[in-house]
């Protein structure tokens, strides 16, 4: 979600009213899906809750929103394009590498320290999040005056070509600016593997710019000195492309520049660029009043859909409505009642409590667990929860365990959370290890969830249930691990015999495998030495670990 | 009276016959032929019973240590220097004394100008005075031990010279506790003790009657007994029980799955665009083993791929790009219960319904005080034809403050891939002010209408960990997670 920082001032100024504080905070940043992060005199941050509305990414188009719903003015402020000669032609080279191109020319715009920071906010905004950084949409701005139309887009050989990259004294080959240049750094990725690199290249030959990586020092410095601006999206998306031009031209003209189009001559094909036909959508009465769940008016649906930038009229059963042509984000006609509800006011909507009579239900296998969990506080035993992220040397190292295959995490956020366990005995050591200060006995259990691979699942893993209990005191057994085992599987209708086995975390000839029905169902014994010293517990530890999720389905074919 | 000595333990009964006024502890030891312990336990009963009370004194004794016994034998250091060397002066190494006796021998004998030290080592006048004759000390360590507040003057320069020097003496606290009997212990001490109380209740008297016409010993019952801690459920859990209970009784049916998914169920499903950046590696966990998981049936797989490149049959644009379904293989911990709820909707639900999950979910963050890095959902959809936003509205409403007890919540406007309308709920906390619980909304048709259903479905999803701290009054979220069985064992029980 992108935070964005405004000036109060400047907004009100393009908005035109003058919001206070506090109705920005109770009402107008809900218009727009947001929420006031900080303020600091002036200035205020804003977080923006929809990642797909890049148009609201700055204070223009923050103010743009706003102002019908708090003048009279009408929603389609005219952005008017002037015809112009600029042409902009697209070579072939590019169509495998990053194939659309859209591009505007601005004339006279009044360049402040304010507007070059907006401008900059928006254009990261833009390229971070809906640009998904800079891999599908980029934006380039330049000083118009220092470039020589007709532009080409074309794509060249890395070592075949070189210019002076943006904050740079030296002239450096395309591949040189990715390897030494910050941005080239940063972004470089987005050209690995290609044989040619995309350039922007004027009519006498200055290169302009590396999209997406790095504009020219030659024509891509822009400052307070600039007048007229071209500006430029790169892309993957035809759409996008014209999108990401639109929310940048109609920012920069909200600051009073004149917009001039471009020609994209794509060979076959031509397009004038920037283009702010309005779009257009129809709605149903029946659908508004289904999600709604009330009944408006026609005047009221053209006054809360006017002042959220629609323009509203009367269809055969519904409503045809316009709206501005960088509203990339309505798919379908839910996103225009959406709108609507906005533009009343959640708060104002009568809330209503749903009367549908149906019968609820516990899942069975969790209903099935909870006596089992019952009981063992019947022991005495403190329940406990524990995380199911863990590591290796958790699970296999201080176990006394071979490594073998196990949910793995590709990014772990830390080492200590880098698998998923297979079994909780060791969450509930590692708890007991903790708690060597608190007093003896210490009887604890959890009943939880544990992940296991299995080649065969859909998810290539299995989710189970699984019990470990333990007891640490001194004079701690395998009888007493027993009794209790003894009641939990005998209470539960089941007979079963305890198998010798050989098991690592316990001591040899001390160490049950618990089988039902020919299933093995759990594990019982006396923690080795070995893993208590390597928990760090001075006192014995008796302990079991019953699979619940094997006992569960045994009961079921019962 | 009567009951006071119906309530005498056999400890006090022992020591009882040898009280009197101003009797030590010590002494009462020795004439009672008891432990000290035993004394100590039966004269604070006693004391608690208002019989006695004891009067700590703690005096500063002073005892002589083990060198001083062995000087007091042998003579000081200084002085058997003195006796060496009376007749004539001696070299160092013909001084018949160790090494450390013969520092400190020098250090004492020159503060009193008693030898000079040069090549040899000689007696002055001065020293000849001093042979033969007693010092302070000497006399003093004779009269050991001693309570410190007796001391004479002289005998506290002796002291005060003694204690720099190792092992000599030793000071040290003692304490004497000495008994005064009450009114009631005077009374007490008169009375007769030899009557027969029964202390235990054995099986054979209750068999044989043998306890008939005799009398128990009373029992005092504030005495303090050894602490043991019961069995206990985690606090958290039973939070998560009780929600449970509400969300049945409220006609929920609960949902389960698998704790890794693929992002088919996790996103594709929900109309999640695959290039959306919640789907990238730093907002969720990616697995390195294992990494594919399989799809459903080709018939809803290209259902779903439909829906996201054109919209579907849905009347939507869709998202417009190239929908890959390698992408949607991939395996991750589940990121939302949502996924929950896009399987049971792939499964199908008989309209109307209403299905709950609350379920632990993963996320790429950091543990600390606000973070966990597992954290428990509660996800729940509603499916009827007369569902809409108001119902949505009111079902947030009724839920949260049956949850929490807050009646004063508002609704924010929000954004979710997958629902359309989109709202937060937010609840007004008396101590921390607006507290966002968590989103909801109306499915969009990209996802219902392309599963085949027709009616509207309400969802929201709400983060349970932090209604756990509002109800437990914790700040520190890594609590629902406890690793301190201290703060188990004394933690509230849910009511």
């Amino acid at each position: 979600m992108p935070t964005i920082d405004i000036s109060l001032k400047d907004l009100n100024s393009l908005v035109k009213k003058e919001l206070t504080q506090k109705r920005l905070e109770e009402e107008a940043v809900l218009l727009v899906k947001g929420e006031i992060d900080k303020v600091e005199g002036d200035k205020i941050t804003i977080t923006c809750a929809d990642s797909n509305r890049p148009d609201l990414w700055s204070t223009e188009g923050i103010a743009r929103a706003l102002r019908p719903y708090y003048t009279e003015e009408k929603w389609l402020q005219k952005y008017t394009v002037l015809p112009s000669n600029v042409y902009l032609h697209v070579d072939r080279t590019v169509d495998d590498i990053r194939p659309f191109i859209a591009a505007a020319v601005l004339e006279n715009v009044a360049i402040t320290e304010n507007l070059l920071l907006q401008m900059i906010q928006l254009q990261e905004k833009v390229c971070m999040t809906f640009g998904r950084k800079r891999k599908t949409v980029a934006i380039g701005l330049y000083d118009f005056d220092k470039m020589t139309p007709p532009l080409t887009y074309k794509a060249v050989k890395p070592t075949e070509c070189s210019f002076i990259p943006l904050d740079f004294k030296k002239e450096m080959t395309l591949k040189d600016i990715l390897k030494t240049h910050h941005k080239g750094i940063e972004y470089g990725h987005l050209l690995e593997g290609l044989d040619k690199y995309p350039i922007i290249v004027d009519s006498k030959g200055v290169i302009a710019s590396m999209p997406p990586i790095i504009n020219s020092q030659a024509t891509g410095k822009v400052s307070e000195d600039t007048k007229n601006l071209f500006v430029e999206v790169t892309g993957t998306s035809r759409e996008e492309v014209h999108v990401a031009l639109t929310i940048m031209v109609a920012a920069l003209a909200d600051r009073g520049g004149t917009i001039k189009s471009v020609t994209i001559d794509y060979g076959e094909k031509k397009f004038i660029t920037p283009n702010f036909t309005p779009k257009r959508i129809k709605v149903k009465f029946t659908d508004i009043e289904r999600i709604a769940g009330m009944k408006l008016s026609l005047k009221e649906l053209k006054k809360y859909l006017g002042r959220y930038g629609y323009d509203v009229k009367k269809a055969k059963d519904g409503l045809e409505l316009e709206y501005a042509t960088w509203r990339q984000d309505i798919l379908h006609p839910i996103d225009v009642i959406e709108d609507l509800l906005i533009s009343y006011g959640y708060n104002y909507i009568e809330p209503l409590v749903p009367a549908i009579a149906t019968v609820g239900s516990v899942d069975e296998l969790e209903a099935f667990c909870e006596p089992i969990r019952n009981v063992l506080v019947g022991f005495g035993g403190q329940e406990l929860l524990n995380f199911t992220l863990t590591n290796k040397e958790t699970l296999f190292t201080k176990m006394n365990l071979q490594e073998f295959p196990l949910v793995e995490i590709a990014n772990p956020v830390s080492l200590k959370w880098t698998h998923i366990r297979n079994w909780v005995l060791p969450s509930v050591l590692e708890f007991l290890e903790k708690n060597t200060m608190q007093e003896y006995p210490q009887q604890v259990y959890e009943l939880g969830d544990a992940v296991v691979i299995d080649e065969k699942a859909e998810t290539r893993t299995k989710t189970i249930k699984r019990l470990a209990w333990v007891l640490a005191e001194k004079d701690a057994n395998f009888t007493k691990a027993k009794q209790i085992l003894d009641y939990v599987l005998t209470g539960l209708g089941l007979s079963y015999e305890i198998l010798d086995t050989e098991h690592n975390s316990f001591i040899s000839g001390r160490c049950g495998r618990v089988v039902v029905n020919g299933i093995e169902v759990a594990y019982i014994g006396e923690m080795h030495p070995q893993v208590l010293t390597n928990f760090k517990m001075g006192f014995p530890v008796c302990a079991f670990e019953i699979n619940i999720s094997e006992i569960f389905k045994l009961k079921q074919k019962k | 009276m009567k009951y006071l000595l119906r309530s005498l333990h056999p400890l006090e009964r022992k020591i009882i016959p040898f009280l009197k006024n101003n009797i030590t502890v010590q002494e009462l030891i020795e004439q009672a032929q008891s432990s000290d312990i035993e004394v100590m336990r039966a004269a604070q009963w006693l004391e608690n019973k208002k019989v006695l009370t004891i009067k700590v004194d703690t005096k500063e004794i002073i005892t002589i240590g083990d060198l001083g016994k062995k000087y007091l034998k042998e003579g000081l250091p200084e002085q058997r220097l003195l006796q060496q060397i009376k007749d004539k002066p001696s070299e160092l190494k013909d001084i018949q004394l160790e090494k450390e006796e013969i520092n400190i021998a020098f250090g004492e004998l020159r503060k009193k100008t008693a030898i000079t030290i040069g090549k040899e080592i000689a007696i002055t006048e001065q020293g000849k005075k001093l042979l033969g004759k007693e010092s302070l000390e000497e006399k003093f360590l004779k009269t050991l031990p001693r309570d410190i507040s007796d001391l004479k003057e002289e005998e506290k320069l002796a002291l005060e010279n003694l204690k720099r020097r190792k092992d000599l003496i030793h000071v040290s606290a003692v304490k004497t506790r000495t008994i005064t009997l009450t009114e009631l212990g005077k009374k007490l001490v008169k009375e007769k003790l030899d009557f027969d109380l029964i202390e235990t209740l054995t099986p054979e008297m209750v068999m044989d009657g043998t306890w008939k016409g005799k009398e128990f010993r009373n029992y005092d019952l504030q005495i303090n007994v050894p602490k043991i801690y019961g069995g206990k459920r985690q606090p958290y859990m039973e939070f998560i029980n009780k929600i449970k209970f509400k969300l049945v009784q409220l006609g929920f049916k609960e949902m389960t799955g698998p704790l890794i998914e693929t992002e088919f169920y996790n996103f594709d499903v929900l109309f999640q665009p695959q290039n959306h950046p919640a789907r990238t590696w730093t907002d969720t966990y990616q697995l390195k083993e294992p990494k594919w998981g399989s799809l459903p049936d080709e018939l809803l797989v290209n259902k779903i791929k439909y829906a996201h490149q054109e919209g579907g049959r849905t009347g939507s644009r869709g998202w417009r790009y190239k929908w890959n379904s390698t992408t949607a293989m991939k395996l991750l911990p589940r990121s939302h219960t949502t996924a929950l709820s896009a399987r049971q909707l792939v499964k199908g639900i008989h309209v109307p319904c209403k299905h709950f999950a609350i379920a632990r979910c993963y996320r790429p963050d950091v543990l600390d005080a606000t973070h966990l890095i597992e954290f428990n959902q509660m996800e729940g959809f509603v499916a009827d034809k007369s569902i809409n936003f108001r119902t949505l509205l009111g079902m947030l409403k009724m839920f949260t403050t049956e949850i929490t007890g807050i009646d004063k919540i508002k609704f924010n406007p929000s954004y979710f891939p997958f629902t359309e309308p989109s709202v937060e709920v937010f609840v007004k906390h008396p101590d921390l002010g607006w507290v966002e619980l968590g989103g909801a909304g109306i499915f969009r048709p990209e996802i219902t209408e392309t599963l085949g259903i027709d009616v509207p479905v309400m969802a929201w999803g709400l983060g349970l960990d932090r209604l756990a701290m509002f109800n437990f009054r914790i700040k520190d979220i890594r609590h629902l997670f406890s690793q301190d069985l201290k703060w188990l064992r004394e933690a509230r029980v849910v009511v």
